[in-house]
């Protein structure tokens, strides 16, 4: 009843290899993108900054995740540590005069090539031991921005963004920071909407399921393996930099270590291994979920429903955080994205049980 | 259902409650705390916030500044960033004047969104020591000495008061951060201008493991040896330096050696041990009695009486007090509302304040935002922190400099 | 010369303190194929309780013993409860949830028993055991024996009844439970003994270092121990143990004074890079055929 798809047939495979042949969904997206699209009308700019912003940022880190992870199946501990490398590269890059426009390429590029030497390990380990390889990695990378004051910005270890255009637009006002986030979230997804469609793809997700397999049919598994790591570098390092223009516009090396690379791979197997919607979902959550339950921890408080120590208040949102990890991985261990896929389903026919054909 | 009742009715009431306020009293000055309470500065931030919310109760319970109360909120931020905007982000929208993150990284992050918006952070004892420089800075406070006046305050002690520093050996010991790394800038400096030699020793975070570098340190044979880490890794440094045969008098701390490090170590053991004191501990002082009759005795205090007096309790105290009197200075001079850029201008008007003899005498300006860089040594006698001499500051020439070219870099930055 | 040697000596008895913990991921990884990244706060879990019992006026041996029944039981429900569920879930799921559990725990002890650091004291002198001119710490020292005797008691414990069932599911679990043997039961076993070895590393970490959220990052060391002696291999974690230990201190012992930085972590991955690159299964490990 809220699908409606009686009547909806495809007499083309264009139509009928669209990525939503059903109208109801394609307007449900038509909705979103709407929604997104017009959000510094919408919302508040306290809602848009605090909350749209960085989930949408991170977003996009999930998404690029999720290719190596979801899509070719190569386990990685270590992309906070990419994202690193991606946001202090744009920073210095465009403090030395190159445009934003040409900085975010370019650590792009510098994030793919130090992450191709990480997906170097994966050629010759996978499951449990490329976790561990990748963790190293990261560690290694910590240390070295720590280290090295040319990189991190001197003693003070801040590196302040500069103010830059972007296309011409001035990245200074809180809405114009959203629009570039958008536009970069959106080519993500996008790519990665698309990704299973190419014969690249295709390749990704014969290595993810069985290399041996994949490599007996013709398909040069070392080539794509370091691929997977290329281009999901790639969008990860742009979207480090995205991430400090953006959002941060200070960056220190806090804000890339372990936990930060746990708190990604968090959001992709919450929101779903090679699910588009579940990235969404996943960031989402993962983001969200701490900032929501301490604001509710606090207002609880507040209410004198819960007259507890300010210590134990504050540990509270990360004992039900944990606890919330926990509970989704036993209870959908294939994410968030799976429920929403059982539910459309649920709801494709309902009233009806099942459809019959 | 009830509870959602219950809810509603709690809703509503609060509802109530905030459109009955403004007619009852007088428009309250909103403060915001956004504090670590679980992730790297866990060994501070309980006792500090008891502190900061025990002084305001304390100056609501007697009116609040010229009749307007304080509000304070307080949430973790887990050191991450993120939190840290969101929290902020919501604290300006509610009219905050005044921010307190204590926590270098989100501090740090938070510069230029406090510039732009106009509302006072303060940073006490961490965060951008050349936030000092209050022109280039004008909404940044680091309310108390930064950690390059707290490495020259240390050396000045060890050159006048331990017996000199000329052709002497001295061991900096620091945790392998940006934190631990902060001082050694103005210690080479100082080695130069009082002819001393300086070695530096770095150790692994978190320093729960350091017996490597202190061998190398006994080997060297210092006669002074400065430890410069935070929480856990200052008990292990104080008792590696023991079991490699230092003195507990050679041994100089910074601000972050408090009871619970003593306690760790062994009372007794640690006798000797010499830090860098930002405010009074203990109970003597008349604030500290005031917060003891009027808050902790009629129950309304914030957290368990052990910790009243202690030394990071004391320094939350101290951090409030001052932004308190700004406030009240600038509620004089400007009237209300209270907003940020009244607030800076009335902190920035404070002159050898010193809270009851809490801390020592500070003094603001337009330029100073360190209040001068006071501050003494203090040894541990086995029961408490006694003081080895007056309130003093030292060498705030090789220390202003640090601060000049670290503002100007930001001021560049900023183009 | 003699700074070599101190250098060694302490190395070797803290690489031996670090196989505490990681002794615990072994036992799990051997019997159930779990790499319980949650362990280093299981084992800061384990001071935590020990120190409460100590605060109730209970002597620290005492507690330890209490400690070493909460814990075991502790494994045994986290086992369960949460792991059983996920038998047959692809690797990173579980380690997914035994990160989960790793946030639940940091929450838990801290915030119910306070953030400050905490103090065990297993009632050691600080005077250090002097050979030369070299310097021993003692409380590593203790340390370092209670390694070894967990260690051997572990390779002892292999050979009893007991042992031999948890050997046999280690092995296939498919044909141990065709020979009778209680699968579950074993793997429940294991995770009770990760809880104990919880203990050890708990009260001896947290003598050295204070009881706080902090003992949790002990886990990246013992990860490097496990890689390198080889993830289902008791006898890897002591010559694992030692040789990250020997490394993590002789190493920054002459390379920090020349980069002016804490090289240990930069030494521990590069132990398990090279480890991972040339040897993935470690040293003692058994190597993982899979099959087509």
């Amino acid at each position: 009843m809220f699908y409606r798809l009686s009547g909806i047939y495809h007499t083309r495979y264009a139509t009928a290899r669209q990525l939503w042949p059903i109208p109801a969904d394609r307007w449900q997206v038509y909705f979103l993108l709407l929604v997104g699209v017009a959000a510094p009308l919408i919302f508040s700019n306290f809602t848009l900054t605090s909350y749209l912003l960085p989930w949408l940022i991170f977003t996009a880190a999930a998404l690029s995740l999720n290719l190596l992870m979801g899509v070719a199946g190569q386990l990685h501990f270590g992309f906070a540590a990419v994202m690193a490398i991606g946001a202090y590269t744009s920073i210095h890059l465009v403090r030395i005069g190159v445009p934003l426009e040409f900085a975010l390429v370019g650590a792009g590029l510098m994030s793919a090539l130090i992450g191709s030497v990480f997906g170097a390990a994966a050629l010759r380990v996978k499951g449990l031991y490329l976790v561990m390889a990748t963790l190293a990695m990261q560690y290694l990378v910590d240390w070295t921005i720590i280290n090295v004051p040319a990189i991190s910005g001197g003693a003070q270890a801040t590196l302040q963004t500069p103010s830059t255009t972007f296309f011409f637009v001035p990245l200074r006002s809180d809405t114009a920071r959203y629009y570039l986030a958008l536009l970069w979230v959106l080519f993500v997804t996008l790519l990665i909407l698309n990704i299973k469609r190419t014969s690249v793809g295709r390749a990704l997700v014969a290595v993810r399921d069985k290399d041996y397999a994949a490599a007996v049919i013709g398909v040069n598994v070392v080539r794509f393996k370091l691929v997977a790591f290329f281009t999901s570098s790639f969008l990860g390092g742009v979207t480090g930099a995205v991430l400090a223009f953006c959002y941060y516009q200070a960056v220190t090396p806090e804000q890339f270590t372990f936990n930060v690379s746990v708190q990604l791979v968090a959001m992709v197997l919450v929101g779903g291994l090679g699910s588009v919607l579940g990235s969404y979902l996943g960031a989402g959550f993962v983001l969200l979920a701490p900032i929501a339950l301490t604001n509710f921890a606090v207002y609880l408080n507040q209410m004198g429903w819960l007259n507890v120590s300010a210590n134990l208040l504050s540990h509270i949102p990360l004992m039900i955080y944990g606890a919330l990890i926990i509970g989704f991985l036993l209870l959908e261990p294939l994410g968030l994205g799976k429920i929403y896929d059982n539910v459309r389903k649920y709801l494709l026919v309902w009233p009806f049980r099942h459809s019959s054909m | 259902m009830k509870r959602l009742f219950k809810k509603l009715a709690g809703v509503t009431a609060l509802g109530a409650a905030i459109a009955a306020g403004p007619a009852l009293a007088q428009e309250p000055i909103k403060f915001a705390t956004p504090l670590d309470f679980t992730a790297v500065y866990t060994f501070l931030t309980n006792e500090y916030s008891e502190g900061q919310r025990d002084y305001i109760t304390l100056i609501n319970e007697r009116g609040g500044i010229n009749g307007h109360k304080i509000e304070m909120s307080v949430s973790d931020t887990g050191n991450q960033p993120q939190r840290g905007i969101e929290a902020y982000n919501r604290a300006s929208r509610d009219g905050v004047v005044m921010v307190d993150f204590l926590s270098t990284p989100v501090a740090r992050a938070m510069v230029n969104r406090v510039l732009d918006d106009e509302i006072v952070m303060i940073m006490a004892l961490h965060g951008r020591g050349d936030a000092s420089d209050g022109k280039t800075f004008p909404y940044v406070f680091p309310l108390m000495a930064t950690y390059w006046s707290q490495a020259a305050l240390l050396i000045d002690h060890m050159n006048q008061n331990e017996g000199g520093l000329e052709g002497k050996k001295v061991a900096h010991v620091f945790i392998d951060s940006p934190f631990g790394r902060e001082p050694i800038p103005v210690l080479e400096e100082l080695s130069e201008r009082l002819n001393f030699e300086l070695r530096t020793f770095p150790y692994a975070s978190p320093g729960n493991e350091q017996s490597a570098t202190w061998s190398d340190v006994r080997r060297y044979r210092p006669d002074f040896v400065i430890i410069w880490g935070a929480g856990g890794g200052q008990a292990v440094s104080v008792r590696d330096a023991i079991r490699n045969g230092i003195k507990p008098e050679q041994i100089h701390s910074v601000v972050w050696l408090a009871e619970a490090d003593m306690d760790t170590v062994g009372r007794d053991v640690a006798k000797g041990v010499r830090k860098f004191q930002a405010a009074v501990s203990g109970t003597d002082t008349p604030i500290i009695q005031d917060i003891i009759k009027e808050v902790i005795e009629t129950g309304k205090g914030a957290g368990p009486r052990e910790n009243v007096g202690r030394t990071y309790y004391n320094i939350g105290v101290a951090t409030m007090a001052i932004v308190v009197e700004g406030a009240r200075i600038a509620l004089e001079e400007f009237g209300a509302p209270l907003t940020g850029d009244k607030l800076r201008q009335g902190m920035e008007r404070i002159s050898d304040f010193d809270a009851q003899g809490l801390i020592p005498p500070a003094t603001f300006t337009e330029e100073d935002h360190q209040g001068g860089g006071f501050g003494r040594v203090a040894e541990w006698d086995g029961e408490q922190w006694a003081p080895l001499g007056d309130w003093h500051t030292s060498f705030q020439d090789v220390v202003w400099e640090e601060i000049r070219e670290g503002a100007e870099e930001f001021r560049e930055s900023r183009e | 010369m003699a700074y070599f040697f101190e250098l060694l000596i302490n190395g070797a008895l803290t690489g031996l303190m670090y196989s505490l913990v990681a002794l615990g991921i072994v036992l799990i990884y051997k019997s159930s194929g779990v790499p319980n990244l949650a362990q280093g706060a299981m084992v800061m879990s384990a001071a935590y309780v020990v120190w409460l019992v100590t605060t109730w006026g209970v002597p620290v041996f005492l507690a330890v013993l209490v400690g070493i029944v909460v814990m075991f039981i502790f494994g045994m429900l986290a086992e369960r409860l949460l792991l059983r569920k996920m038998v047959g879930q692809p690797i990173i799921m579980i380690v997914m949830l035994t990160l989960g559990l790793e946030i639940l725990l940091r929450g838990v002890g801290p915030g119910f028993l306070g953030a400050a650091p905490k103090q065990i004291s297993i009632g050691l002198s600080l005077a250090p055991i002097i050979i030369g001119d070299i310097f021993i710490n003692r409380v590593y020292l203790v340390g370092g024996v209670v390694a070894l005797l967990l260690i051997g008691a572990s390779m002892l414990f292999f050979r009893t009844r007991m042992g031999t069932k948890l050997r046999a599911v280690s092995d296939d679990h498919v044909s141990s439970w065709s020979v009778g043997i209680s699968v579950e039961r074993a793997i429940g076993v294991s995770w009770g003994l990760a809880g104990l070895s919880a203990i050890a590393a708990g009260v001896v970490w947290g003598s050295v270092q204070g009881v706080d959220w902090t003992l949790s990052e002990l886990l990246f060391p013992a990860i490097a121990v496990v890689i390198l002696g080889g993830l289902d291999s008791v006898a890897g974690v002591l010559v694992g143990g030692l040789i990250v230990g020997i490394l993590g201190s002789v190493v920054p012992g002459y390379l920090d004074a020349v980069v002016g930085g804490g090289t240990r972590d930069v030494v521990t991955s590069f132990i398990i890079l090279l480890t991972i690159m040339f040897r993935p299964h470690g040293i003692y490990g058994r190597e993982d055929i899979e099959r087509v």
